[in-house]
């Protein structure tokens, strides 16, 4: 959600908004979902391991100047976001360094609400206050964010009444009604109707300005191609391209169609 | 060129930089009590009593608790039902602390996947709200302490230090269970169990005086004995408590919540990915 610093900024056209360097992440996960003290024993024994290393990141340097709209594309488990957990720190990296200029808001996967019983309204104010806002901060944009929403009385509803589209609507409002200057949206668009998937569309077209970055990770390739000025992919935690979008999209289209005949050779 | 807002670095020996993280946990003091309001609101939700179940509760309980000693034990005297009251309330805010804690972390998820915070935030919401939820008790109790003629003395003053070893214990058992329940999730089941065999182990539904050299010993290993012993001395009898009960519950306290800060801020990285 958002993260916001106690002042505003004022940034010049191509001045750093995001440094990446060498940024390495690597995590334990246990391999059964549920970690429960019966799963751990019944693998004792066998001398199995419960848990494995996963690298999500390996070495990715890049910078983001304010006035990008950066497009990330990549496969599943290509670590776009793990790359977006790090930039705003919500994982910390296991290597290098990220440096943020300026305030962030973020729609990422699982958007607002956290706590279902709760009211759509009290979500909102909590996620801000978490994320660092002041009460008086999510007072001002509050209203902005329901009428944005179009969630209409049911923001002050409790969350578990809350159909997937009015999650996705609120958490979108959210991100995207505060201005920050730096905005990430992660997977976003894919939910909502198609009314609302236009009108966060527009809304984001809205938000690209010069003293601006947006990243935006999608597998809308369509999308980053139309809103984006550059656009990076990664494959497997690592970068394999930056570049134009168009140039990016096409290299990154020609690996996949590789992947897909080199598998169905296989299959015959 | 500006100056970076925030930048993120490799934890060093496993810690987050702490002048930061305390920080950023203080400017969010606000979340904390925002929090613990809203899912008081919430629990008391659509019920016909609201907010009077917050009063009502231990009133209740601490009914239903004398109804057992009566009938198992046959005492009814006055200061019994007091020190029963008084323990039992007590006990609810470390026990109430233990149950809110041990899901602060694995329900908190969508907060956790998407908001750099300090994690710590939600245990110490969960002692909140169990802070919250005493205090009524607390006036209950003293308005108990009125009708039974319990005695008045500058001894009660000793209920402050108490009560603030107990609220630094409930903190602690709050962020190491939340902790552990990560790795662990069979705690959360087997904690009503704990929670019950540690109310029975404790001087609540009978006085510690009436046990034996023996099981005093025993009780050496109970984290919670010595403190609900001098609170019932304190707001009961009107006596200031032993330096040997107060030092042994100030050790159990504070170990607790070194360990279990130390091991939640050392593990806080993990969750992210954990959950």
């Amino acid at each position: 959600m958002i993260s916001l610093s106690a002042y505003s900024h004022t940034h010049s056209e191509h001045g750093l908004a995001i440094s990446v360097q060498g940024l390495g992440l690597t995590y334990k996960t246990s391999i059964d979902k549920k970690p429960t003290l019966k799963a751990r024993i019944k693998t004792l024994g066998r001398g199995r391991k419960h848990t494995r290393i996963v690298r999500a990141l390996d070495d990715v340097t890049f910078d983001v100047t304010y006035g990008t709209v950066l497009g990330v594309i990549g496969s599943n488990g290509a670590g776009k976001s793990s790359l977006m957990r790090t930039i705003t720190g919500i994982i910390p990296p296991t290597q290098g360094r990220v440096e943020v200029y300026g305030t962030v808001s973020t729609l990422l996967a699982l958007g607002v609400g956290f706590n279902p019983s709760m009211t759509g309204r009290e979500n909102v104010y909590l996620g801000g206050l978490a994320a660092g806002m002041s009460r008086e901060e999510i007072d001002t944009n509050f209203d902005a964010i329901a009428e944005f929403s179009e969630l209409g009385e049911s923001i002050d509803a409790p969350m578990r009444t809350y159909s997937s589209g009015m999650y996705a609507r609120l958490a979108f409002s959210v991100a995207a009604v505060v201005e920050p200057d730096i905005l990430i949206i992660d997977e976003a668009l894919s939910t909502g109707d198609a009314k609302f998937k236009e009108k966060s569309l527009n809304r984001i077209k809205e938000l690209r300005s010069a003293d601006r970055a947006l990243i935006l990770v999608s597998h809308a390739l369509k999308t980053i191609e139309e809103m984006c000025n550059e656009v990076i992919w990664l494959n497997k935690g690592t970068l394999m391209m930056r570049g134009n979008p168009s140039e990016v999209i096409e290299a990154y289209r020609k690996f996949v169609d590789a992947r897909k005949s080199a598998s169905s050779d296989e299959d015959v | 060129m500006d100056k970076p807002v925030s930048i993120y670095e490799p934890f060093h020996a496993g810690l987050p930089p702490m002048r930061e993280y305390m920080r950023s946990l203080w400017a969010r003091r606000t979340f904390i009590s925002e929090f613990s309001r809203s899912e008081l609101r919430n629990q008391n939700y659509g019920s016909v009593l609201g907010q009077l179940w917050l009063v009502l509760n231990p009133l209740l309980l601490s009914g239903v608790y004398f109804l057992l000693i009566y009938v198992i034990g046959g005492s009814s005297d006055a200061e019994r039902f007091g020190h029963l009251t008084a323990s039992l309330f007590l006990f609810y805010l470390i026990a109430n602390s233990l149950t809110g804690g041990v899901k602060a972390i694995t329900s908190g998820q969508r907060l956790i996947l998407n908001t750099s915070f300090p994690r710590i935030m939600l245990p110490i919401s969960a002692t909140v709200i169990a802070l919250f939820k005493f205090i009524p008790t607390l006036i209950v109790f003293g308005a108990i302490h009125v009708v039974l003629g319990l005695p008045y003395t500058w001894q009660l003053l000793w209920a402050f230090p108490v009560l603030f070893i107990a609220l630094v214990l409930a903190l602690g058992l709050s962020i190491l269970i939340s902790s552990i329940n990560v790795y662990f999730r069979d705690i959360a089941s087997m904690l009503p169990y704990m929670t019950r065999s540690l109310l029975y182990l404790s001087p609540v539904l009978y006085e510690a005086s009436s046990l034996s050299e023996r099981m005093l010993l025993f009780e050496n290993a109970n984290p919670i004995f010595f403190i609900l012993d001098s609170w019932a001395r304190v707001v009961v009898q009107g006596e200031a408590p032993t330096g040997a009960a107060l030092i042994q519950s100030s050790i159990w306290a504070f170990s607790i919540f070194f360990i279990g800060t130390y091991f939640f801020l050392s593990r806080e990285r993990d969750f992210a990915v954990r959950l």
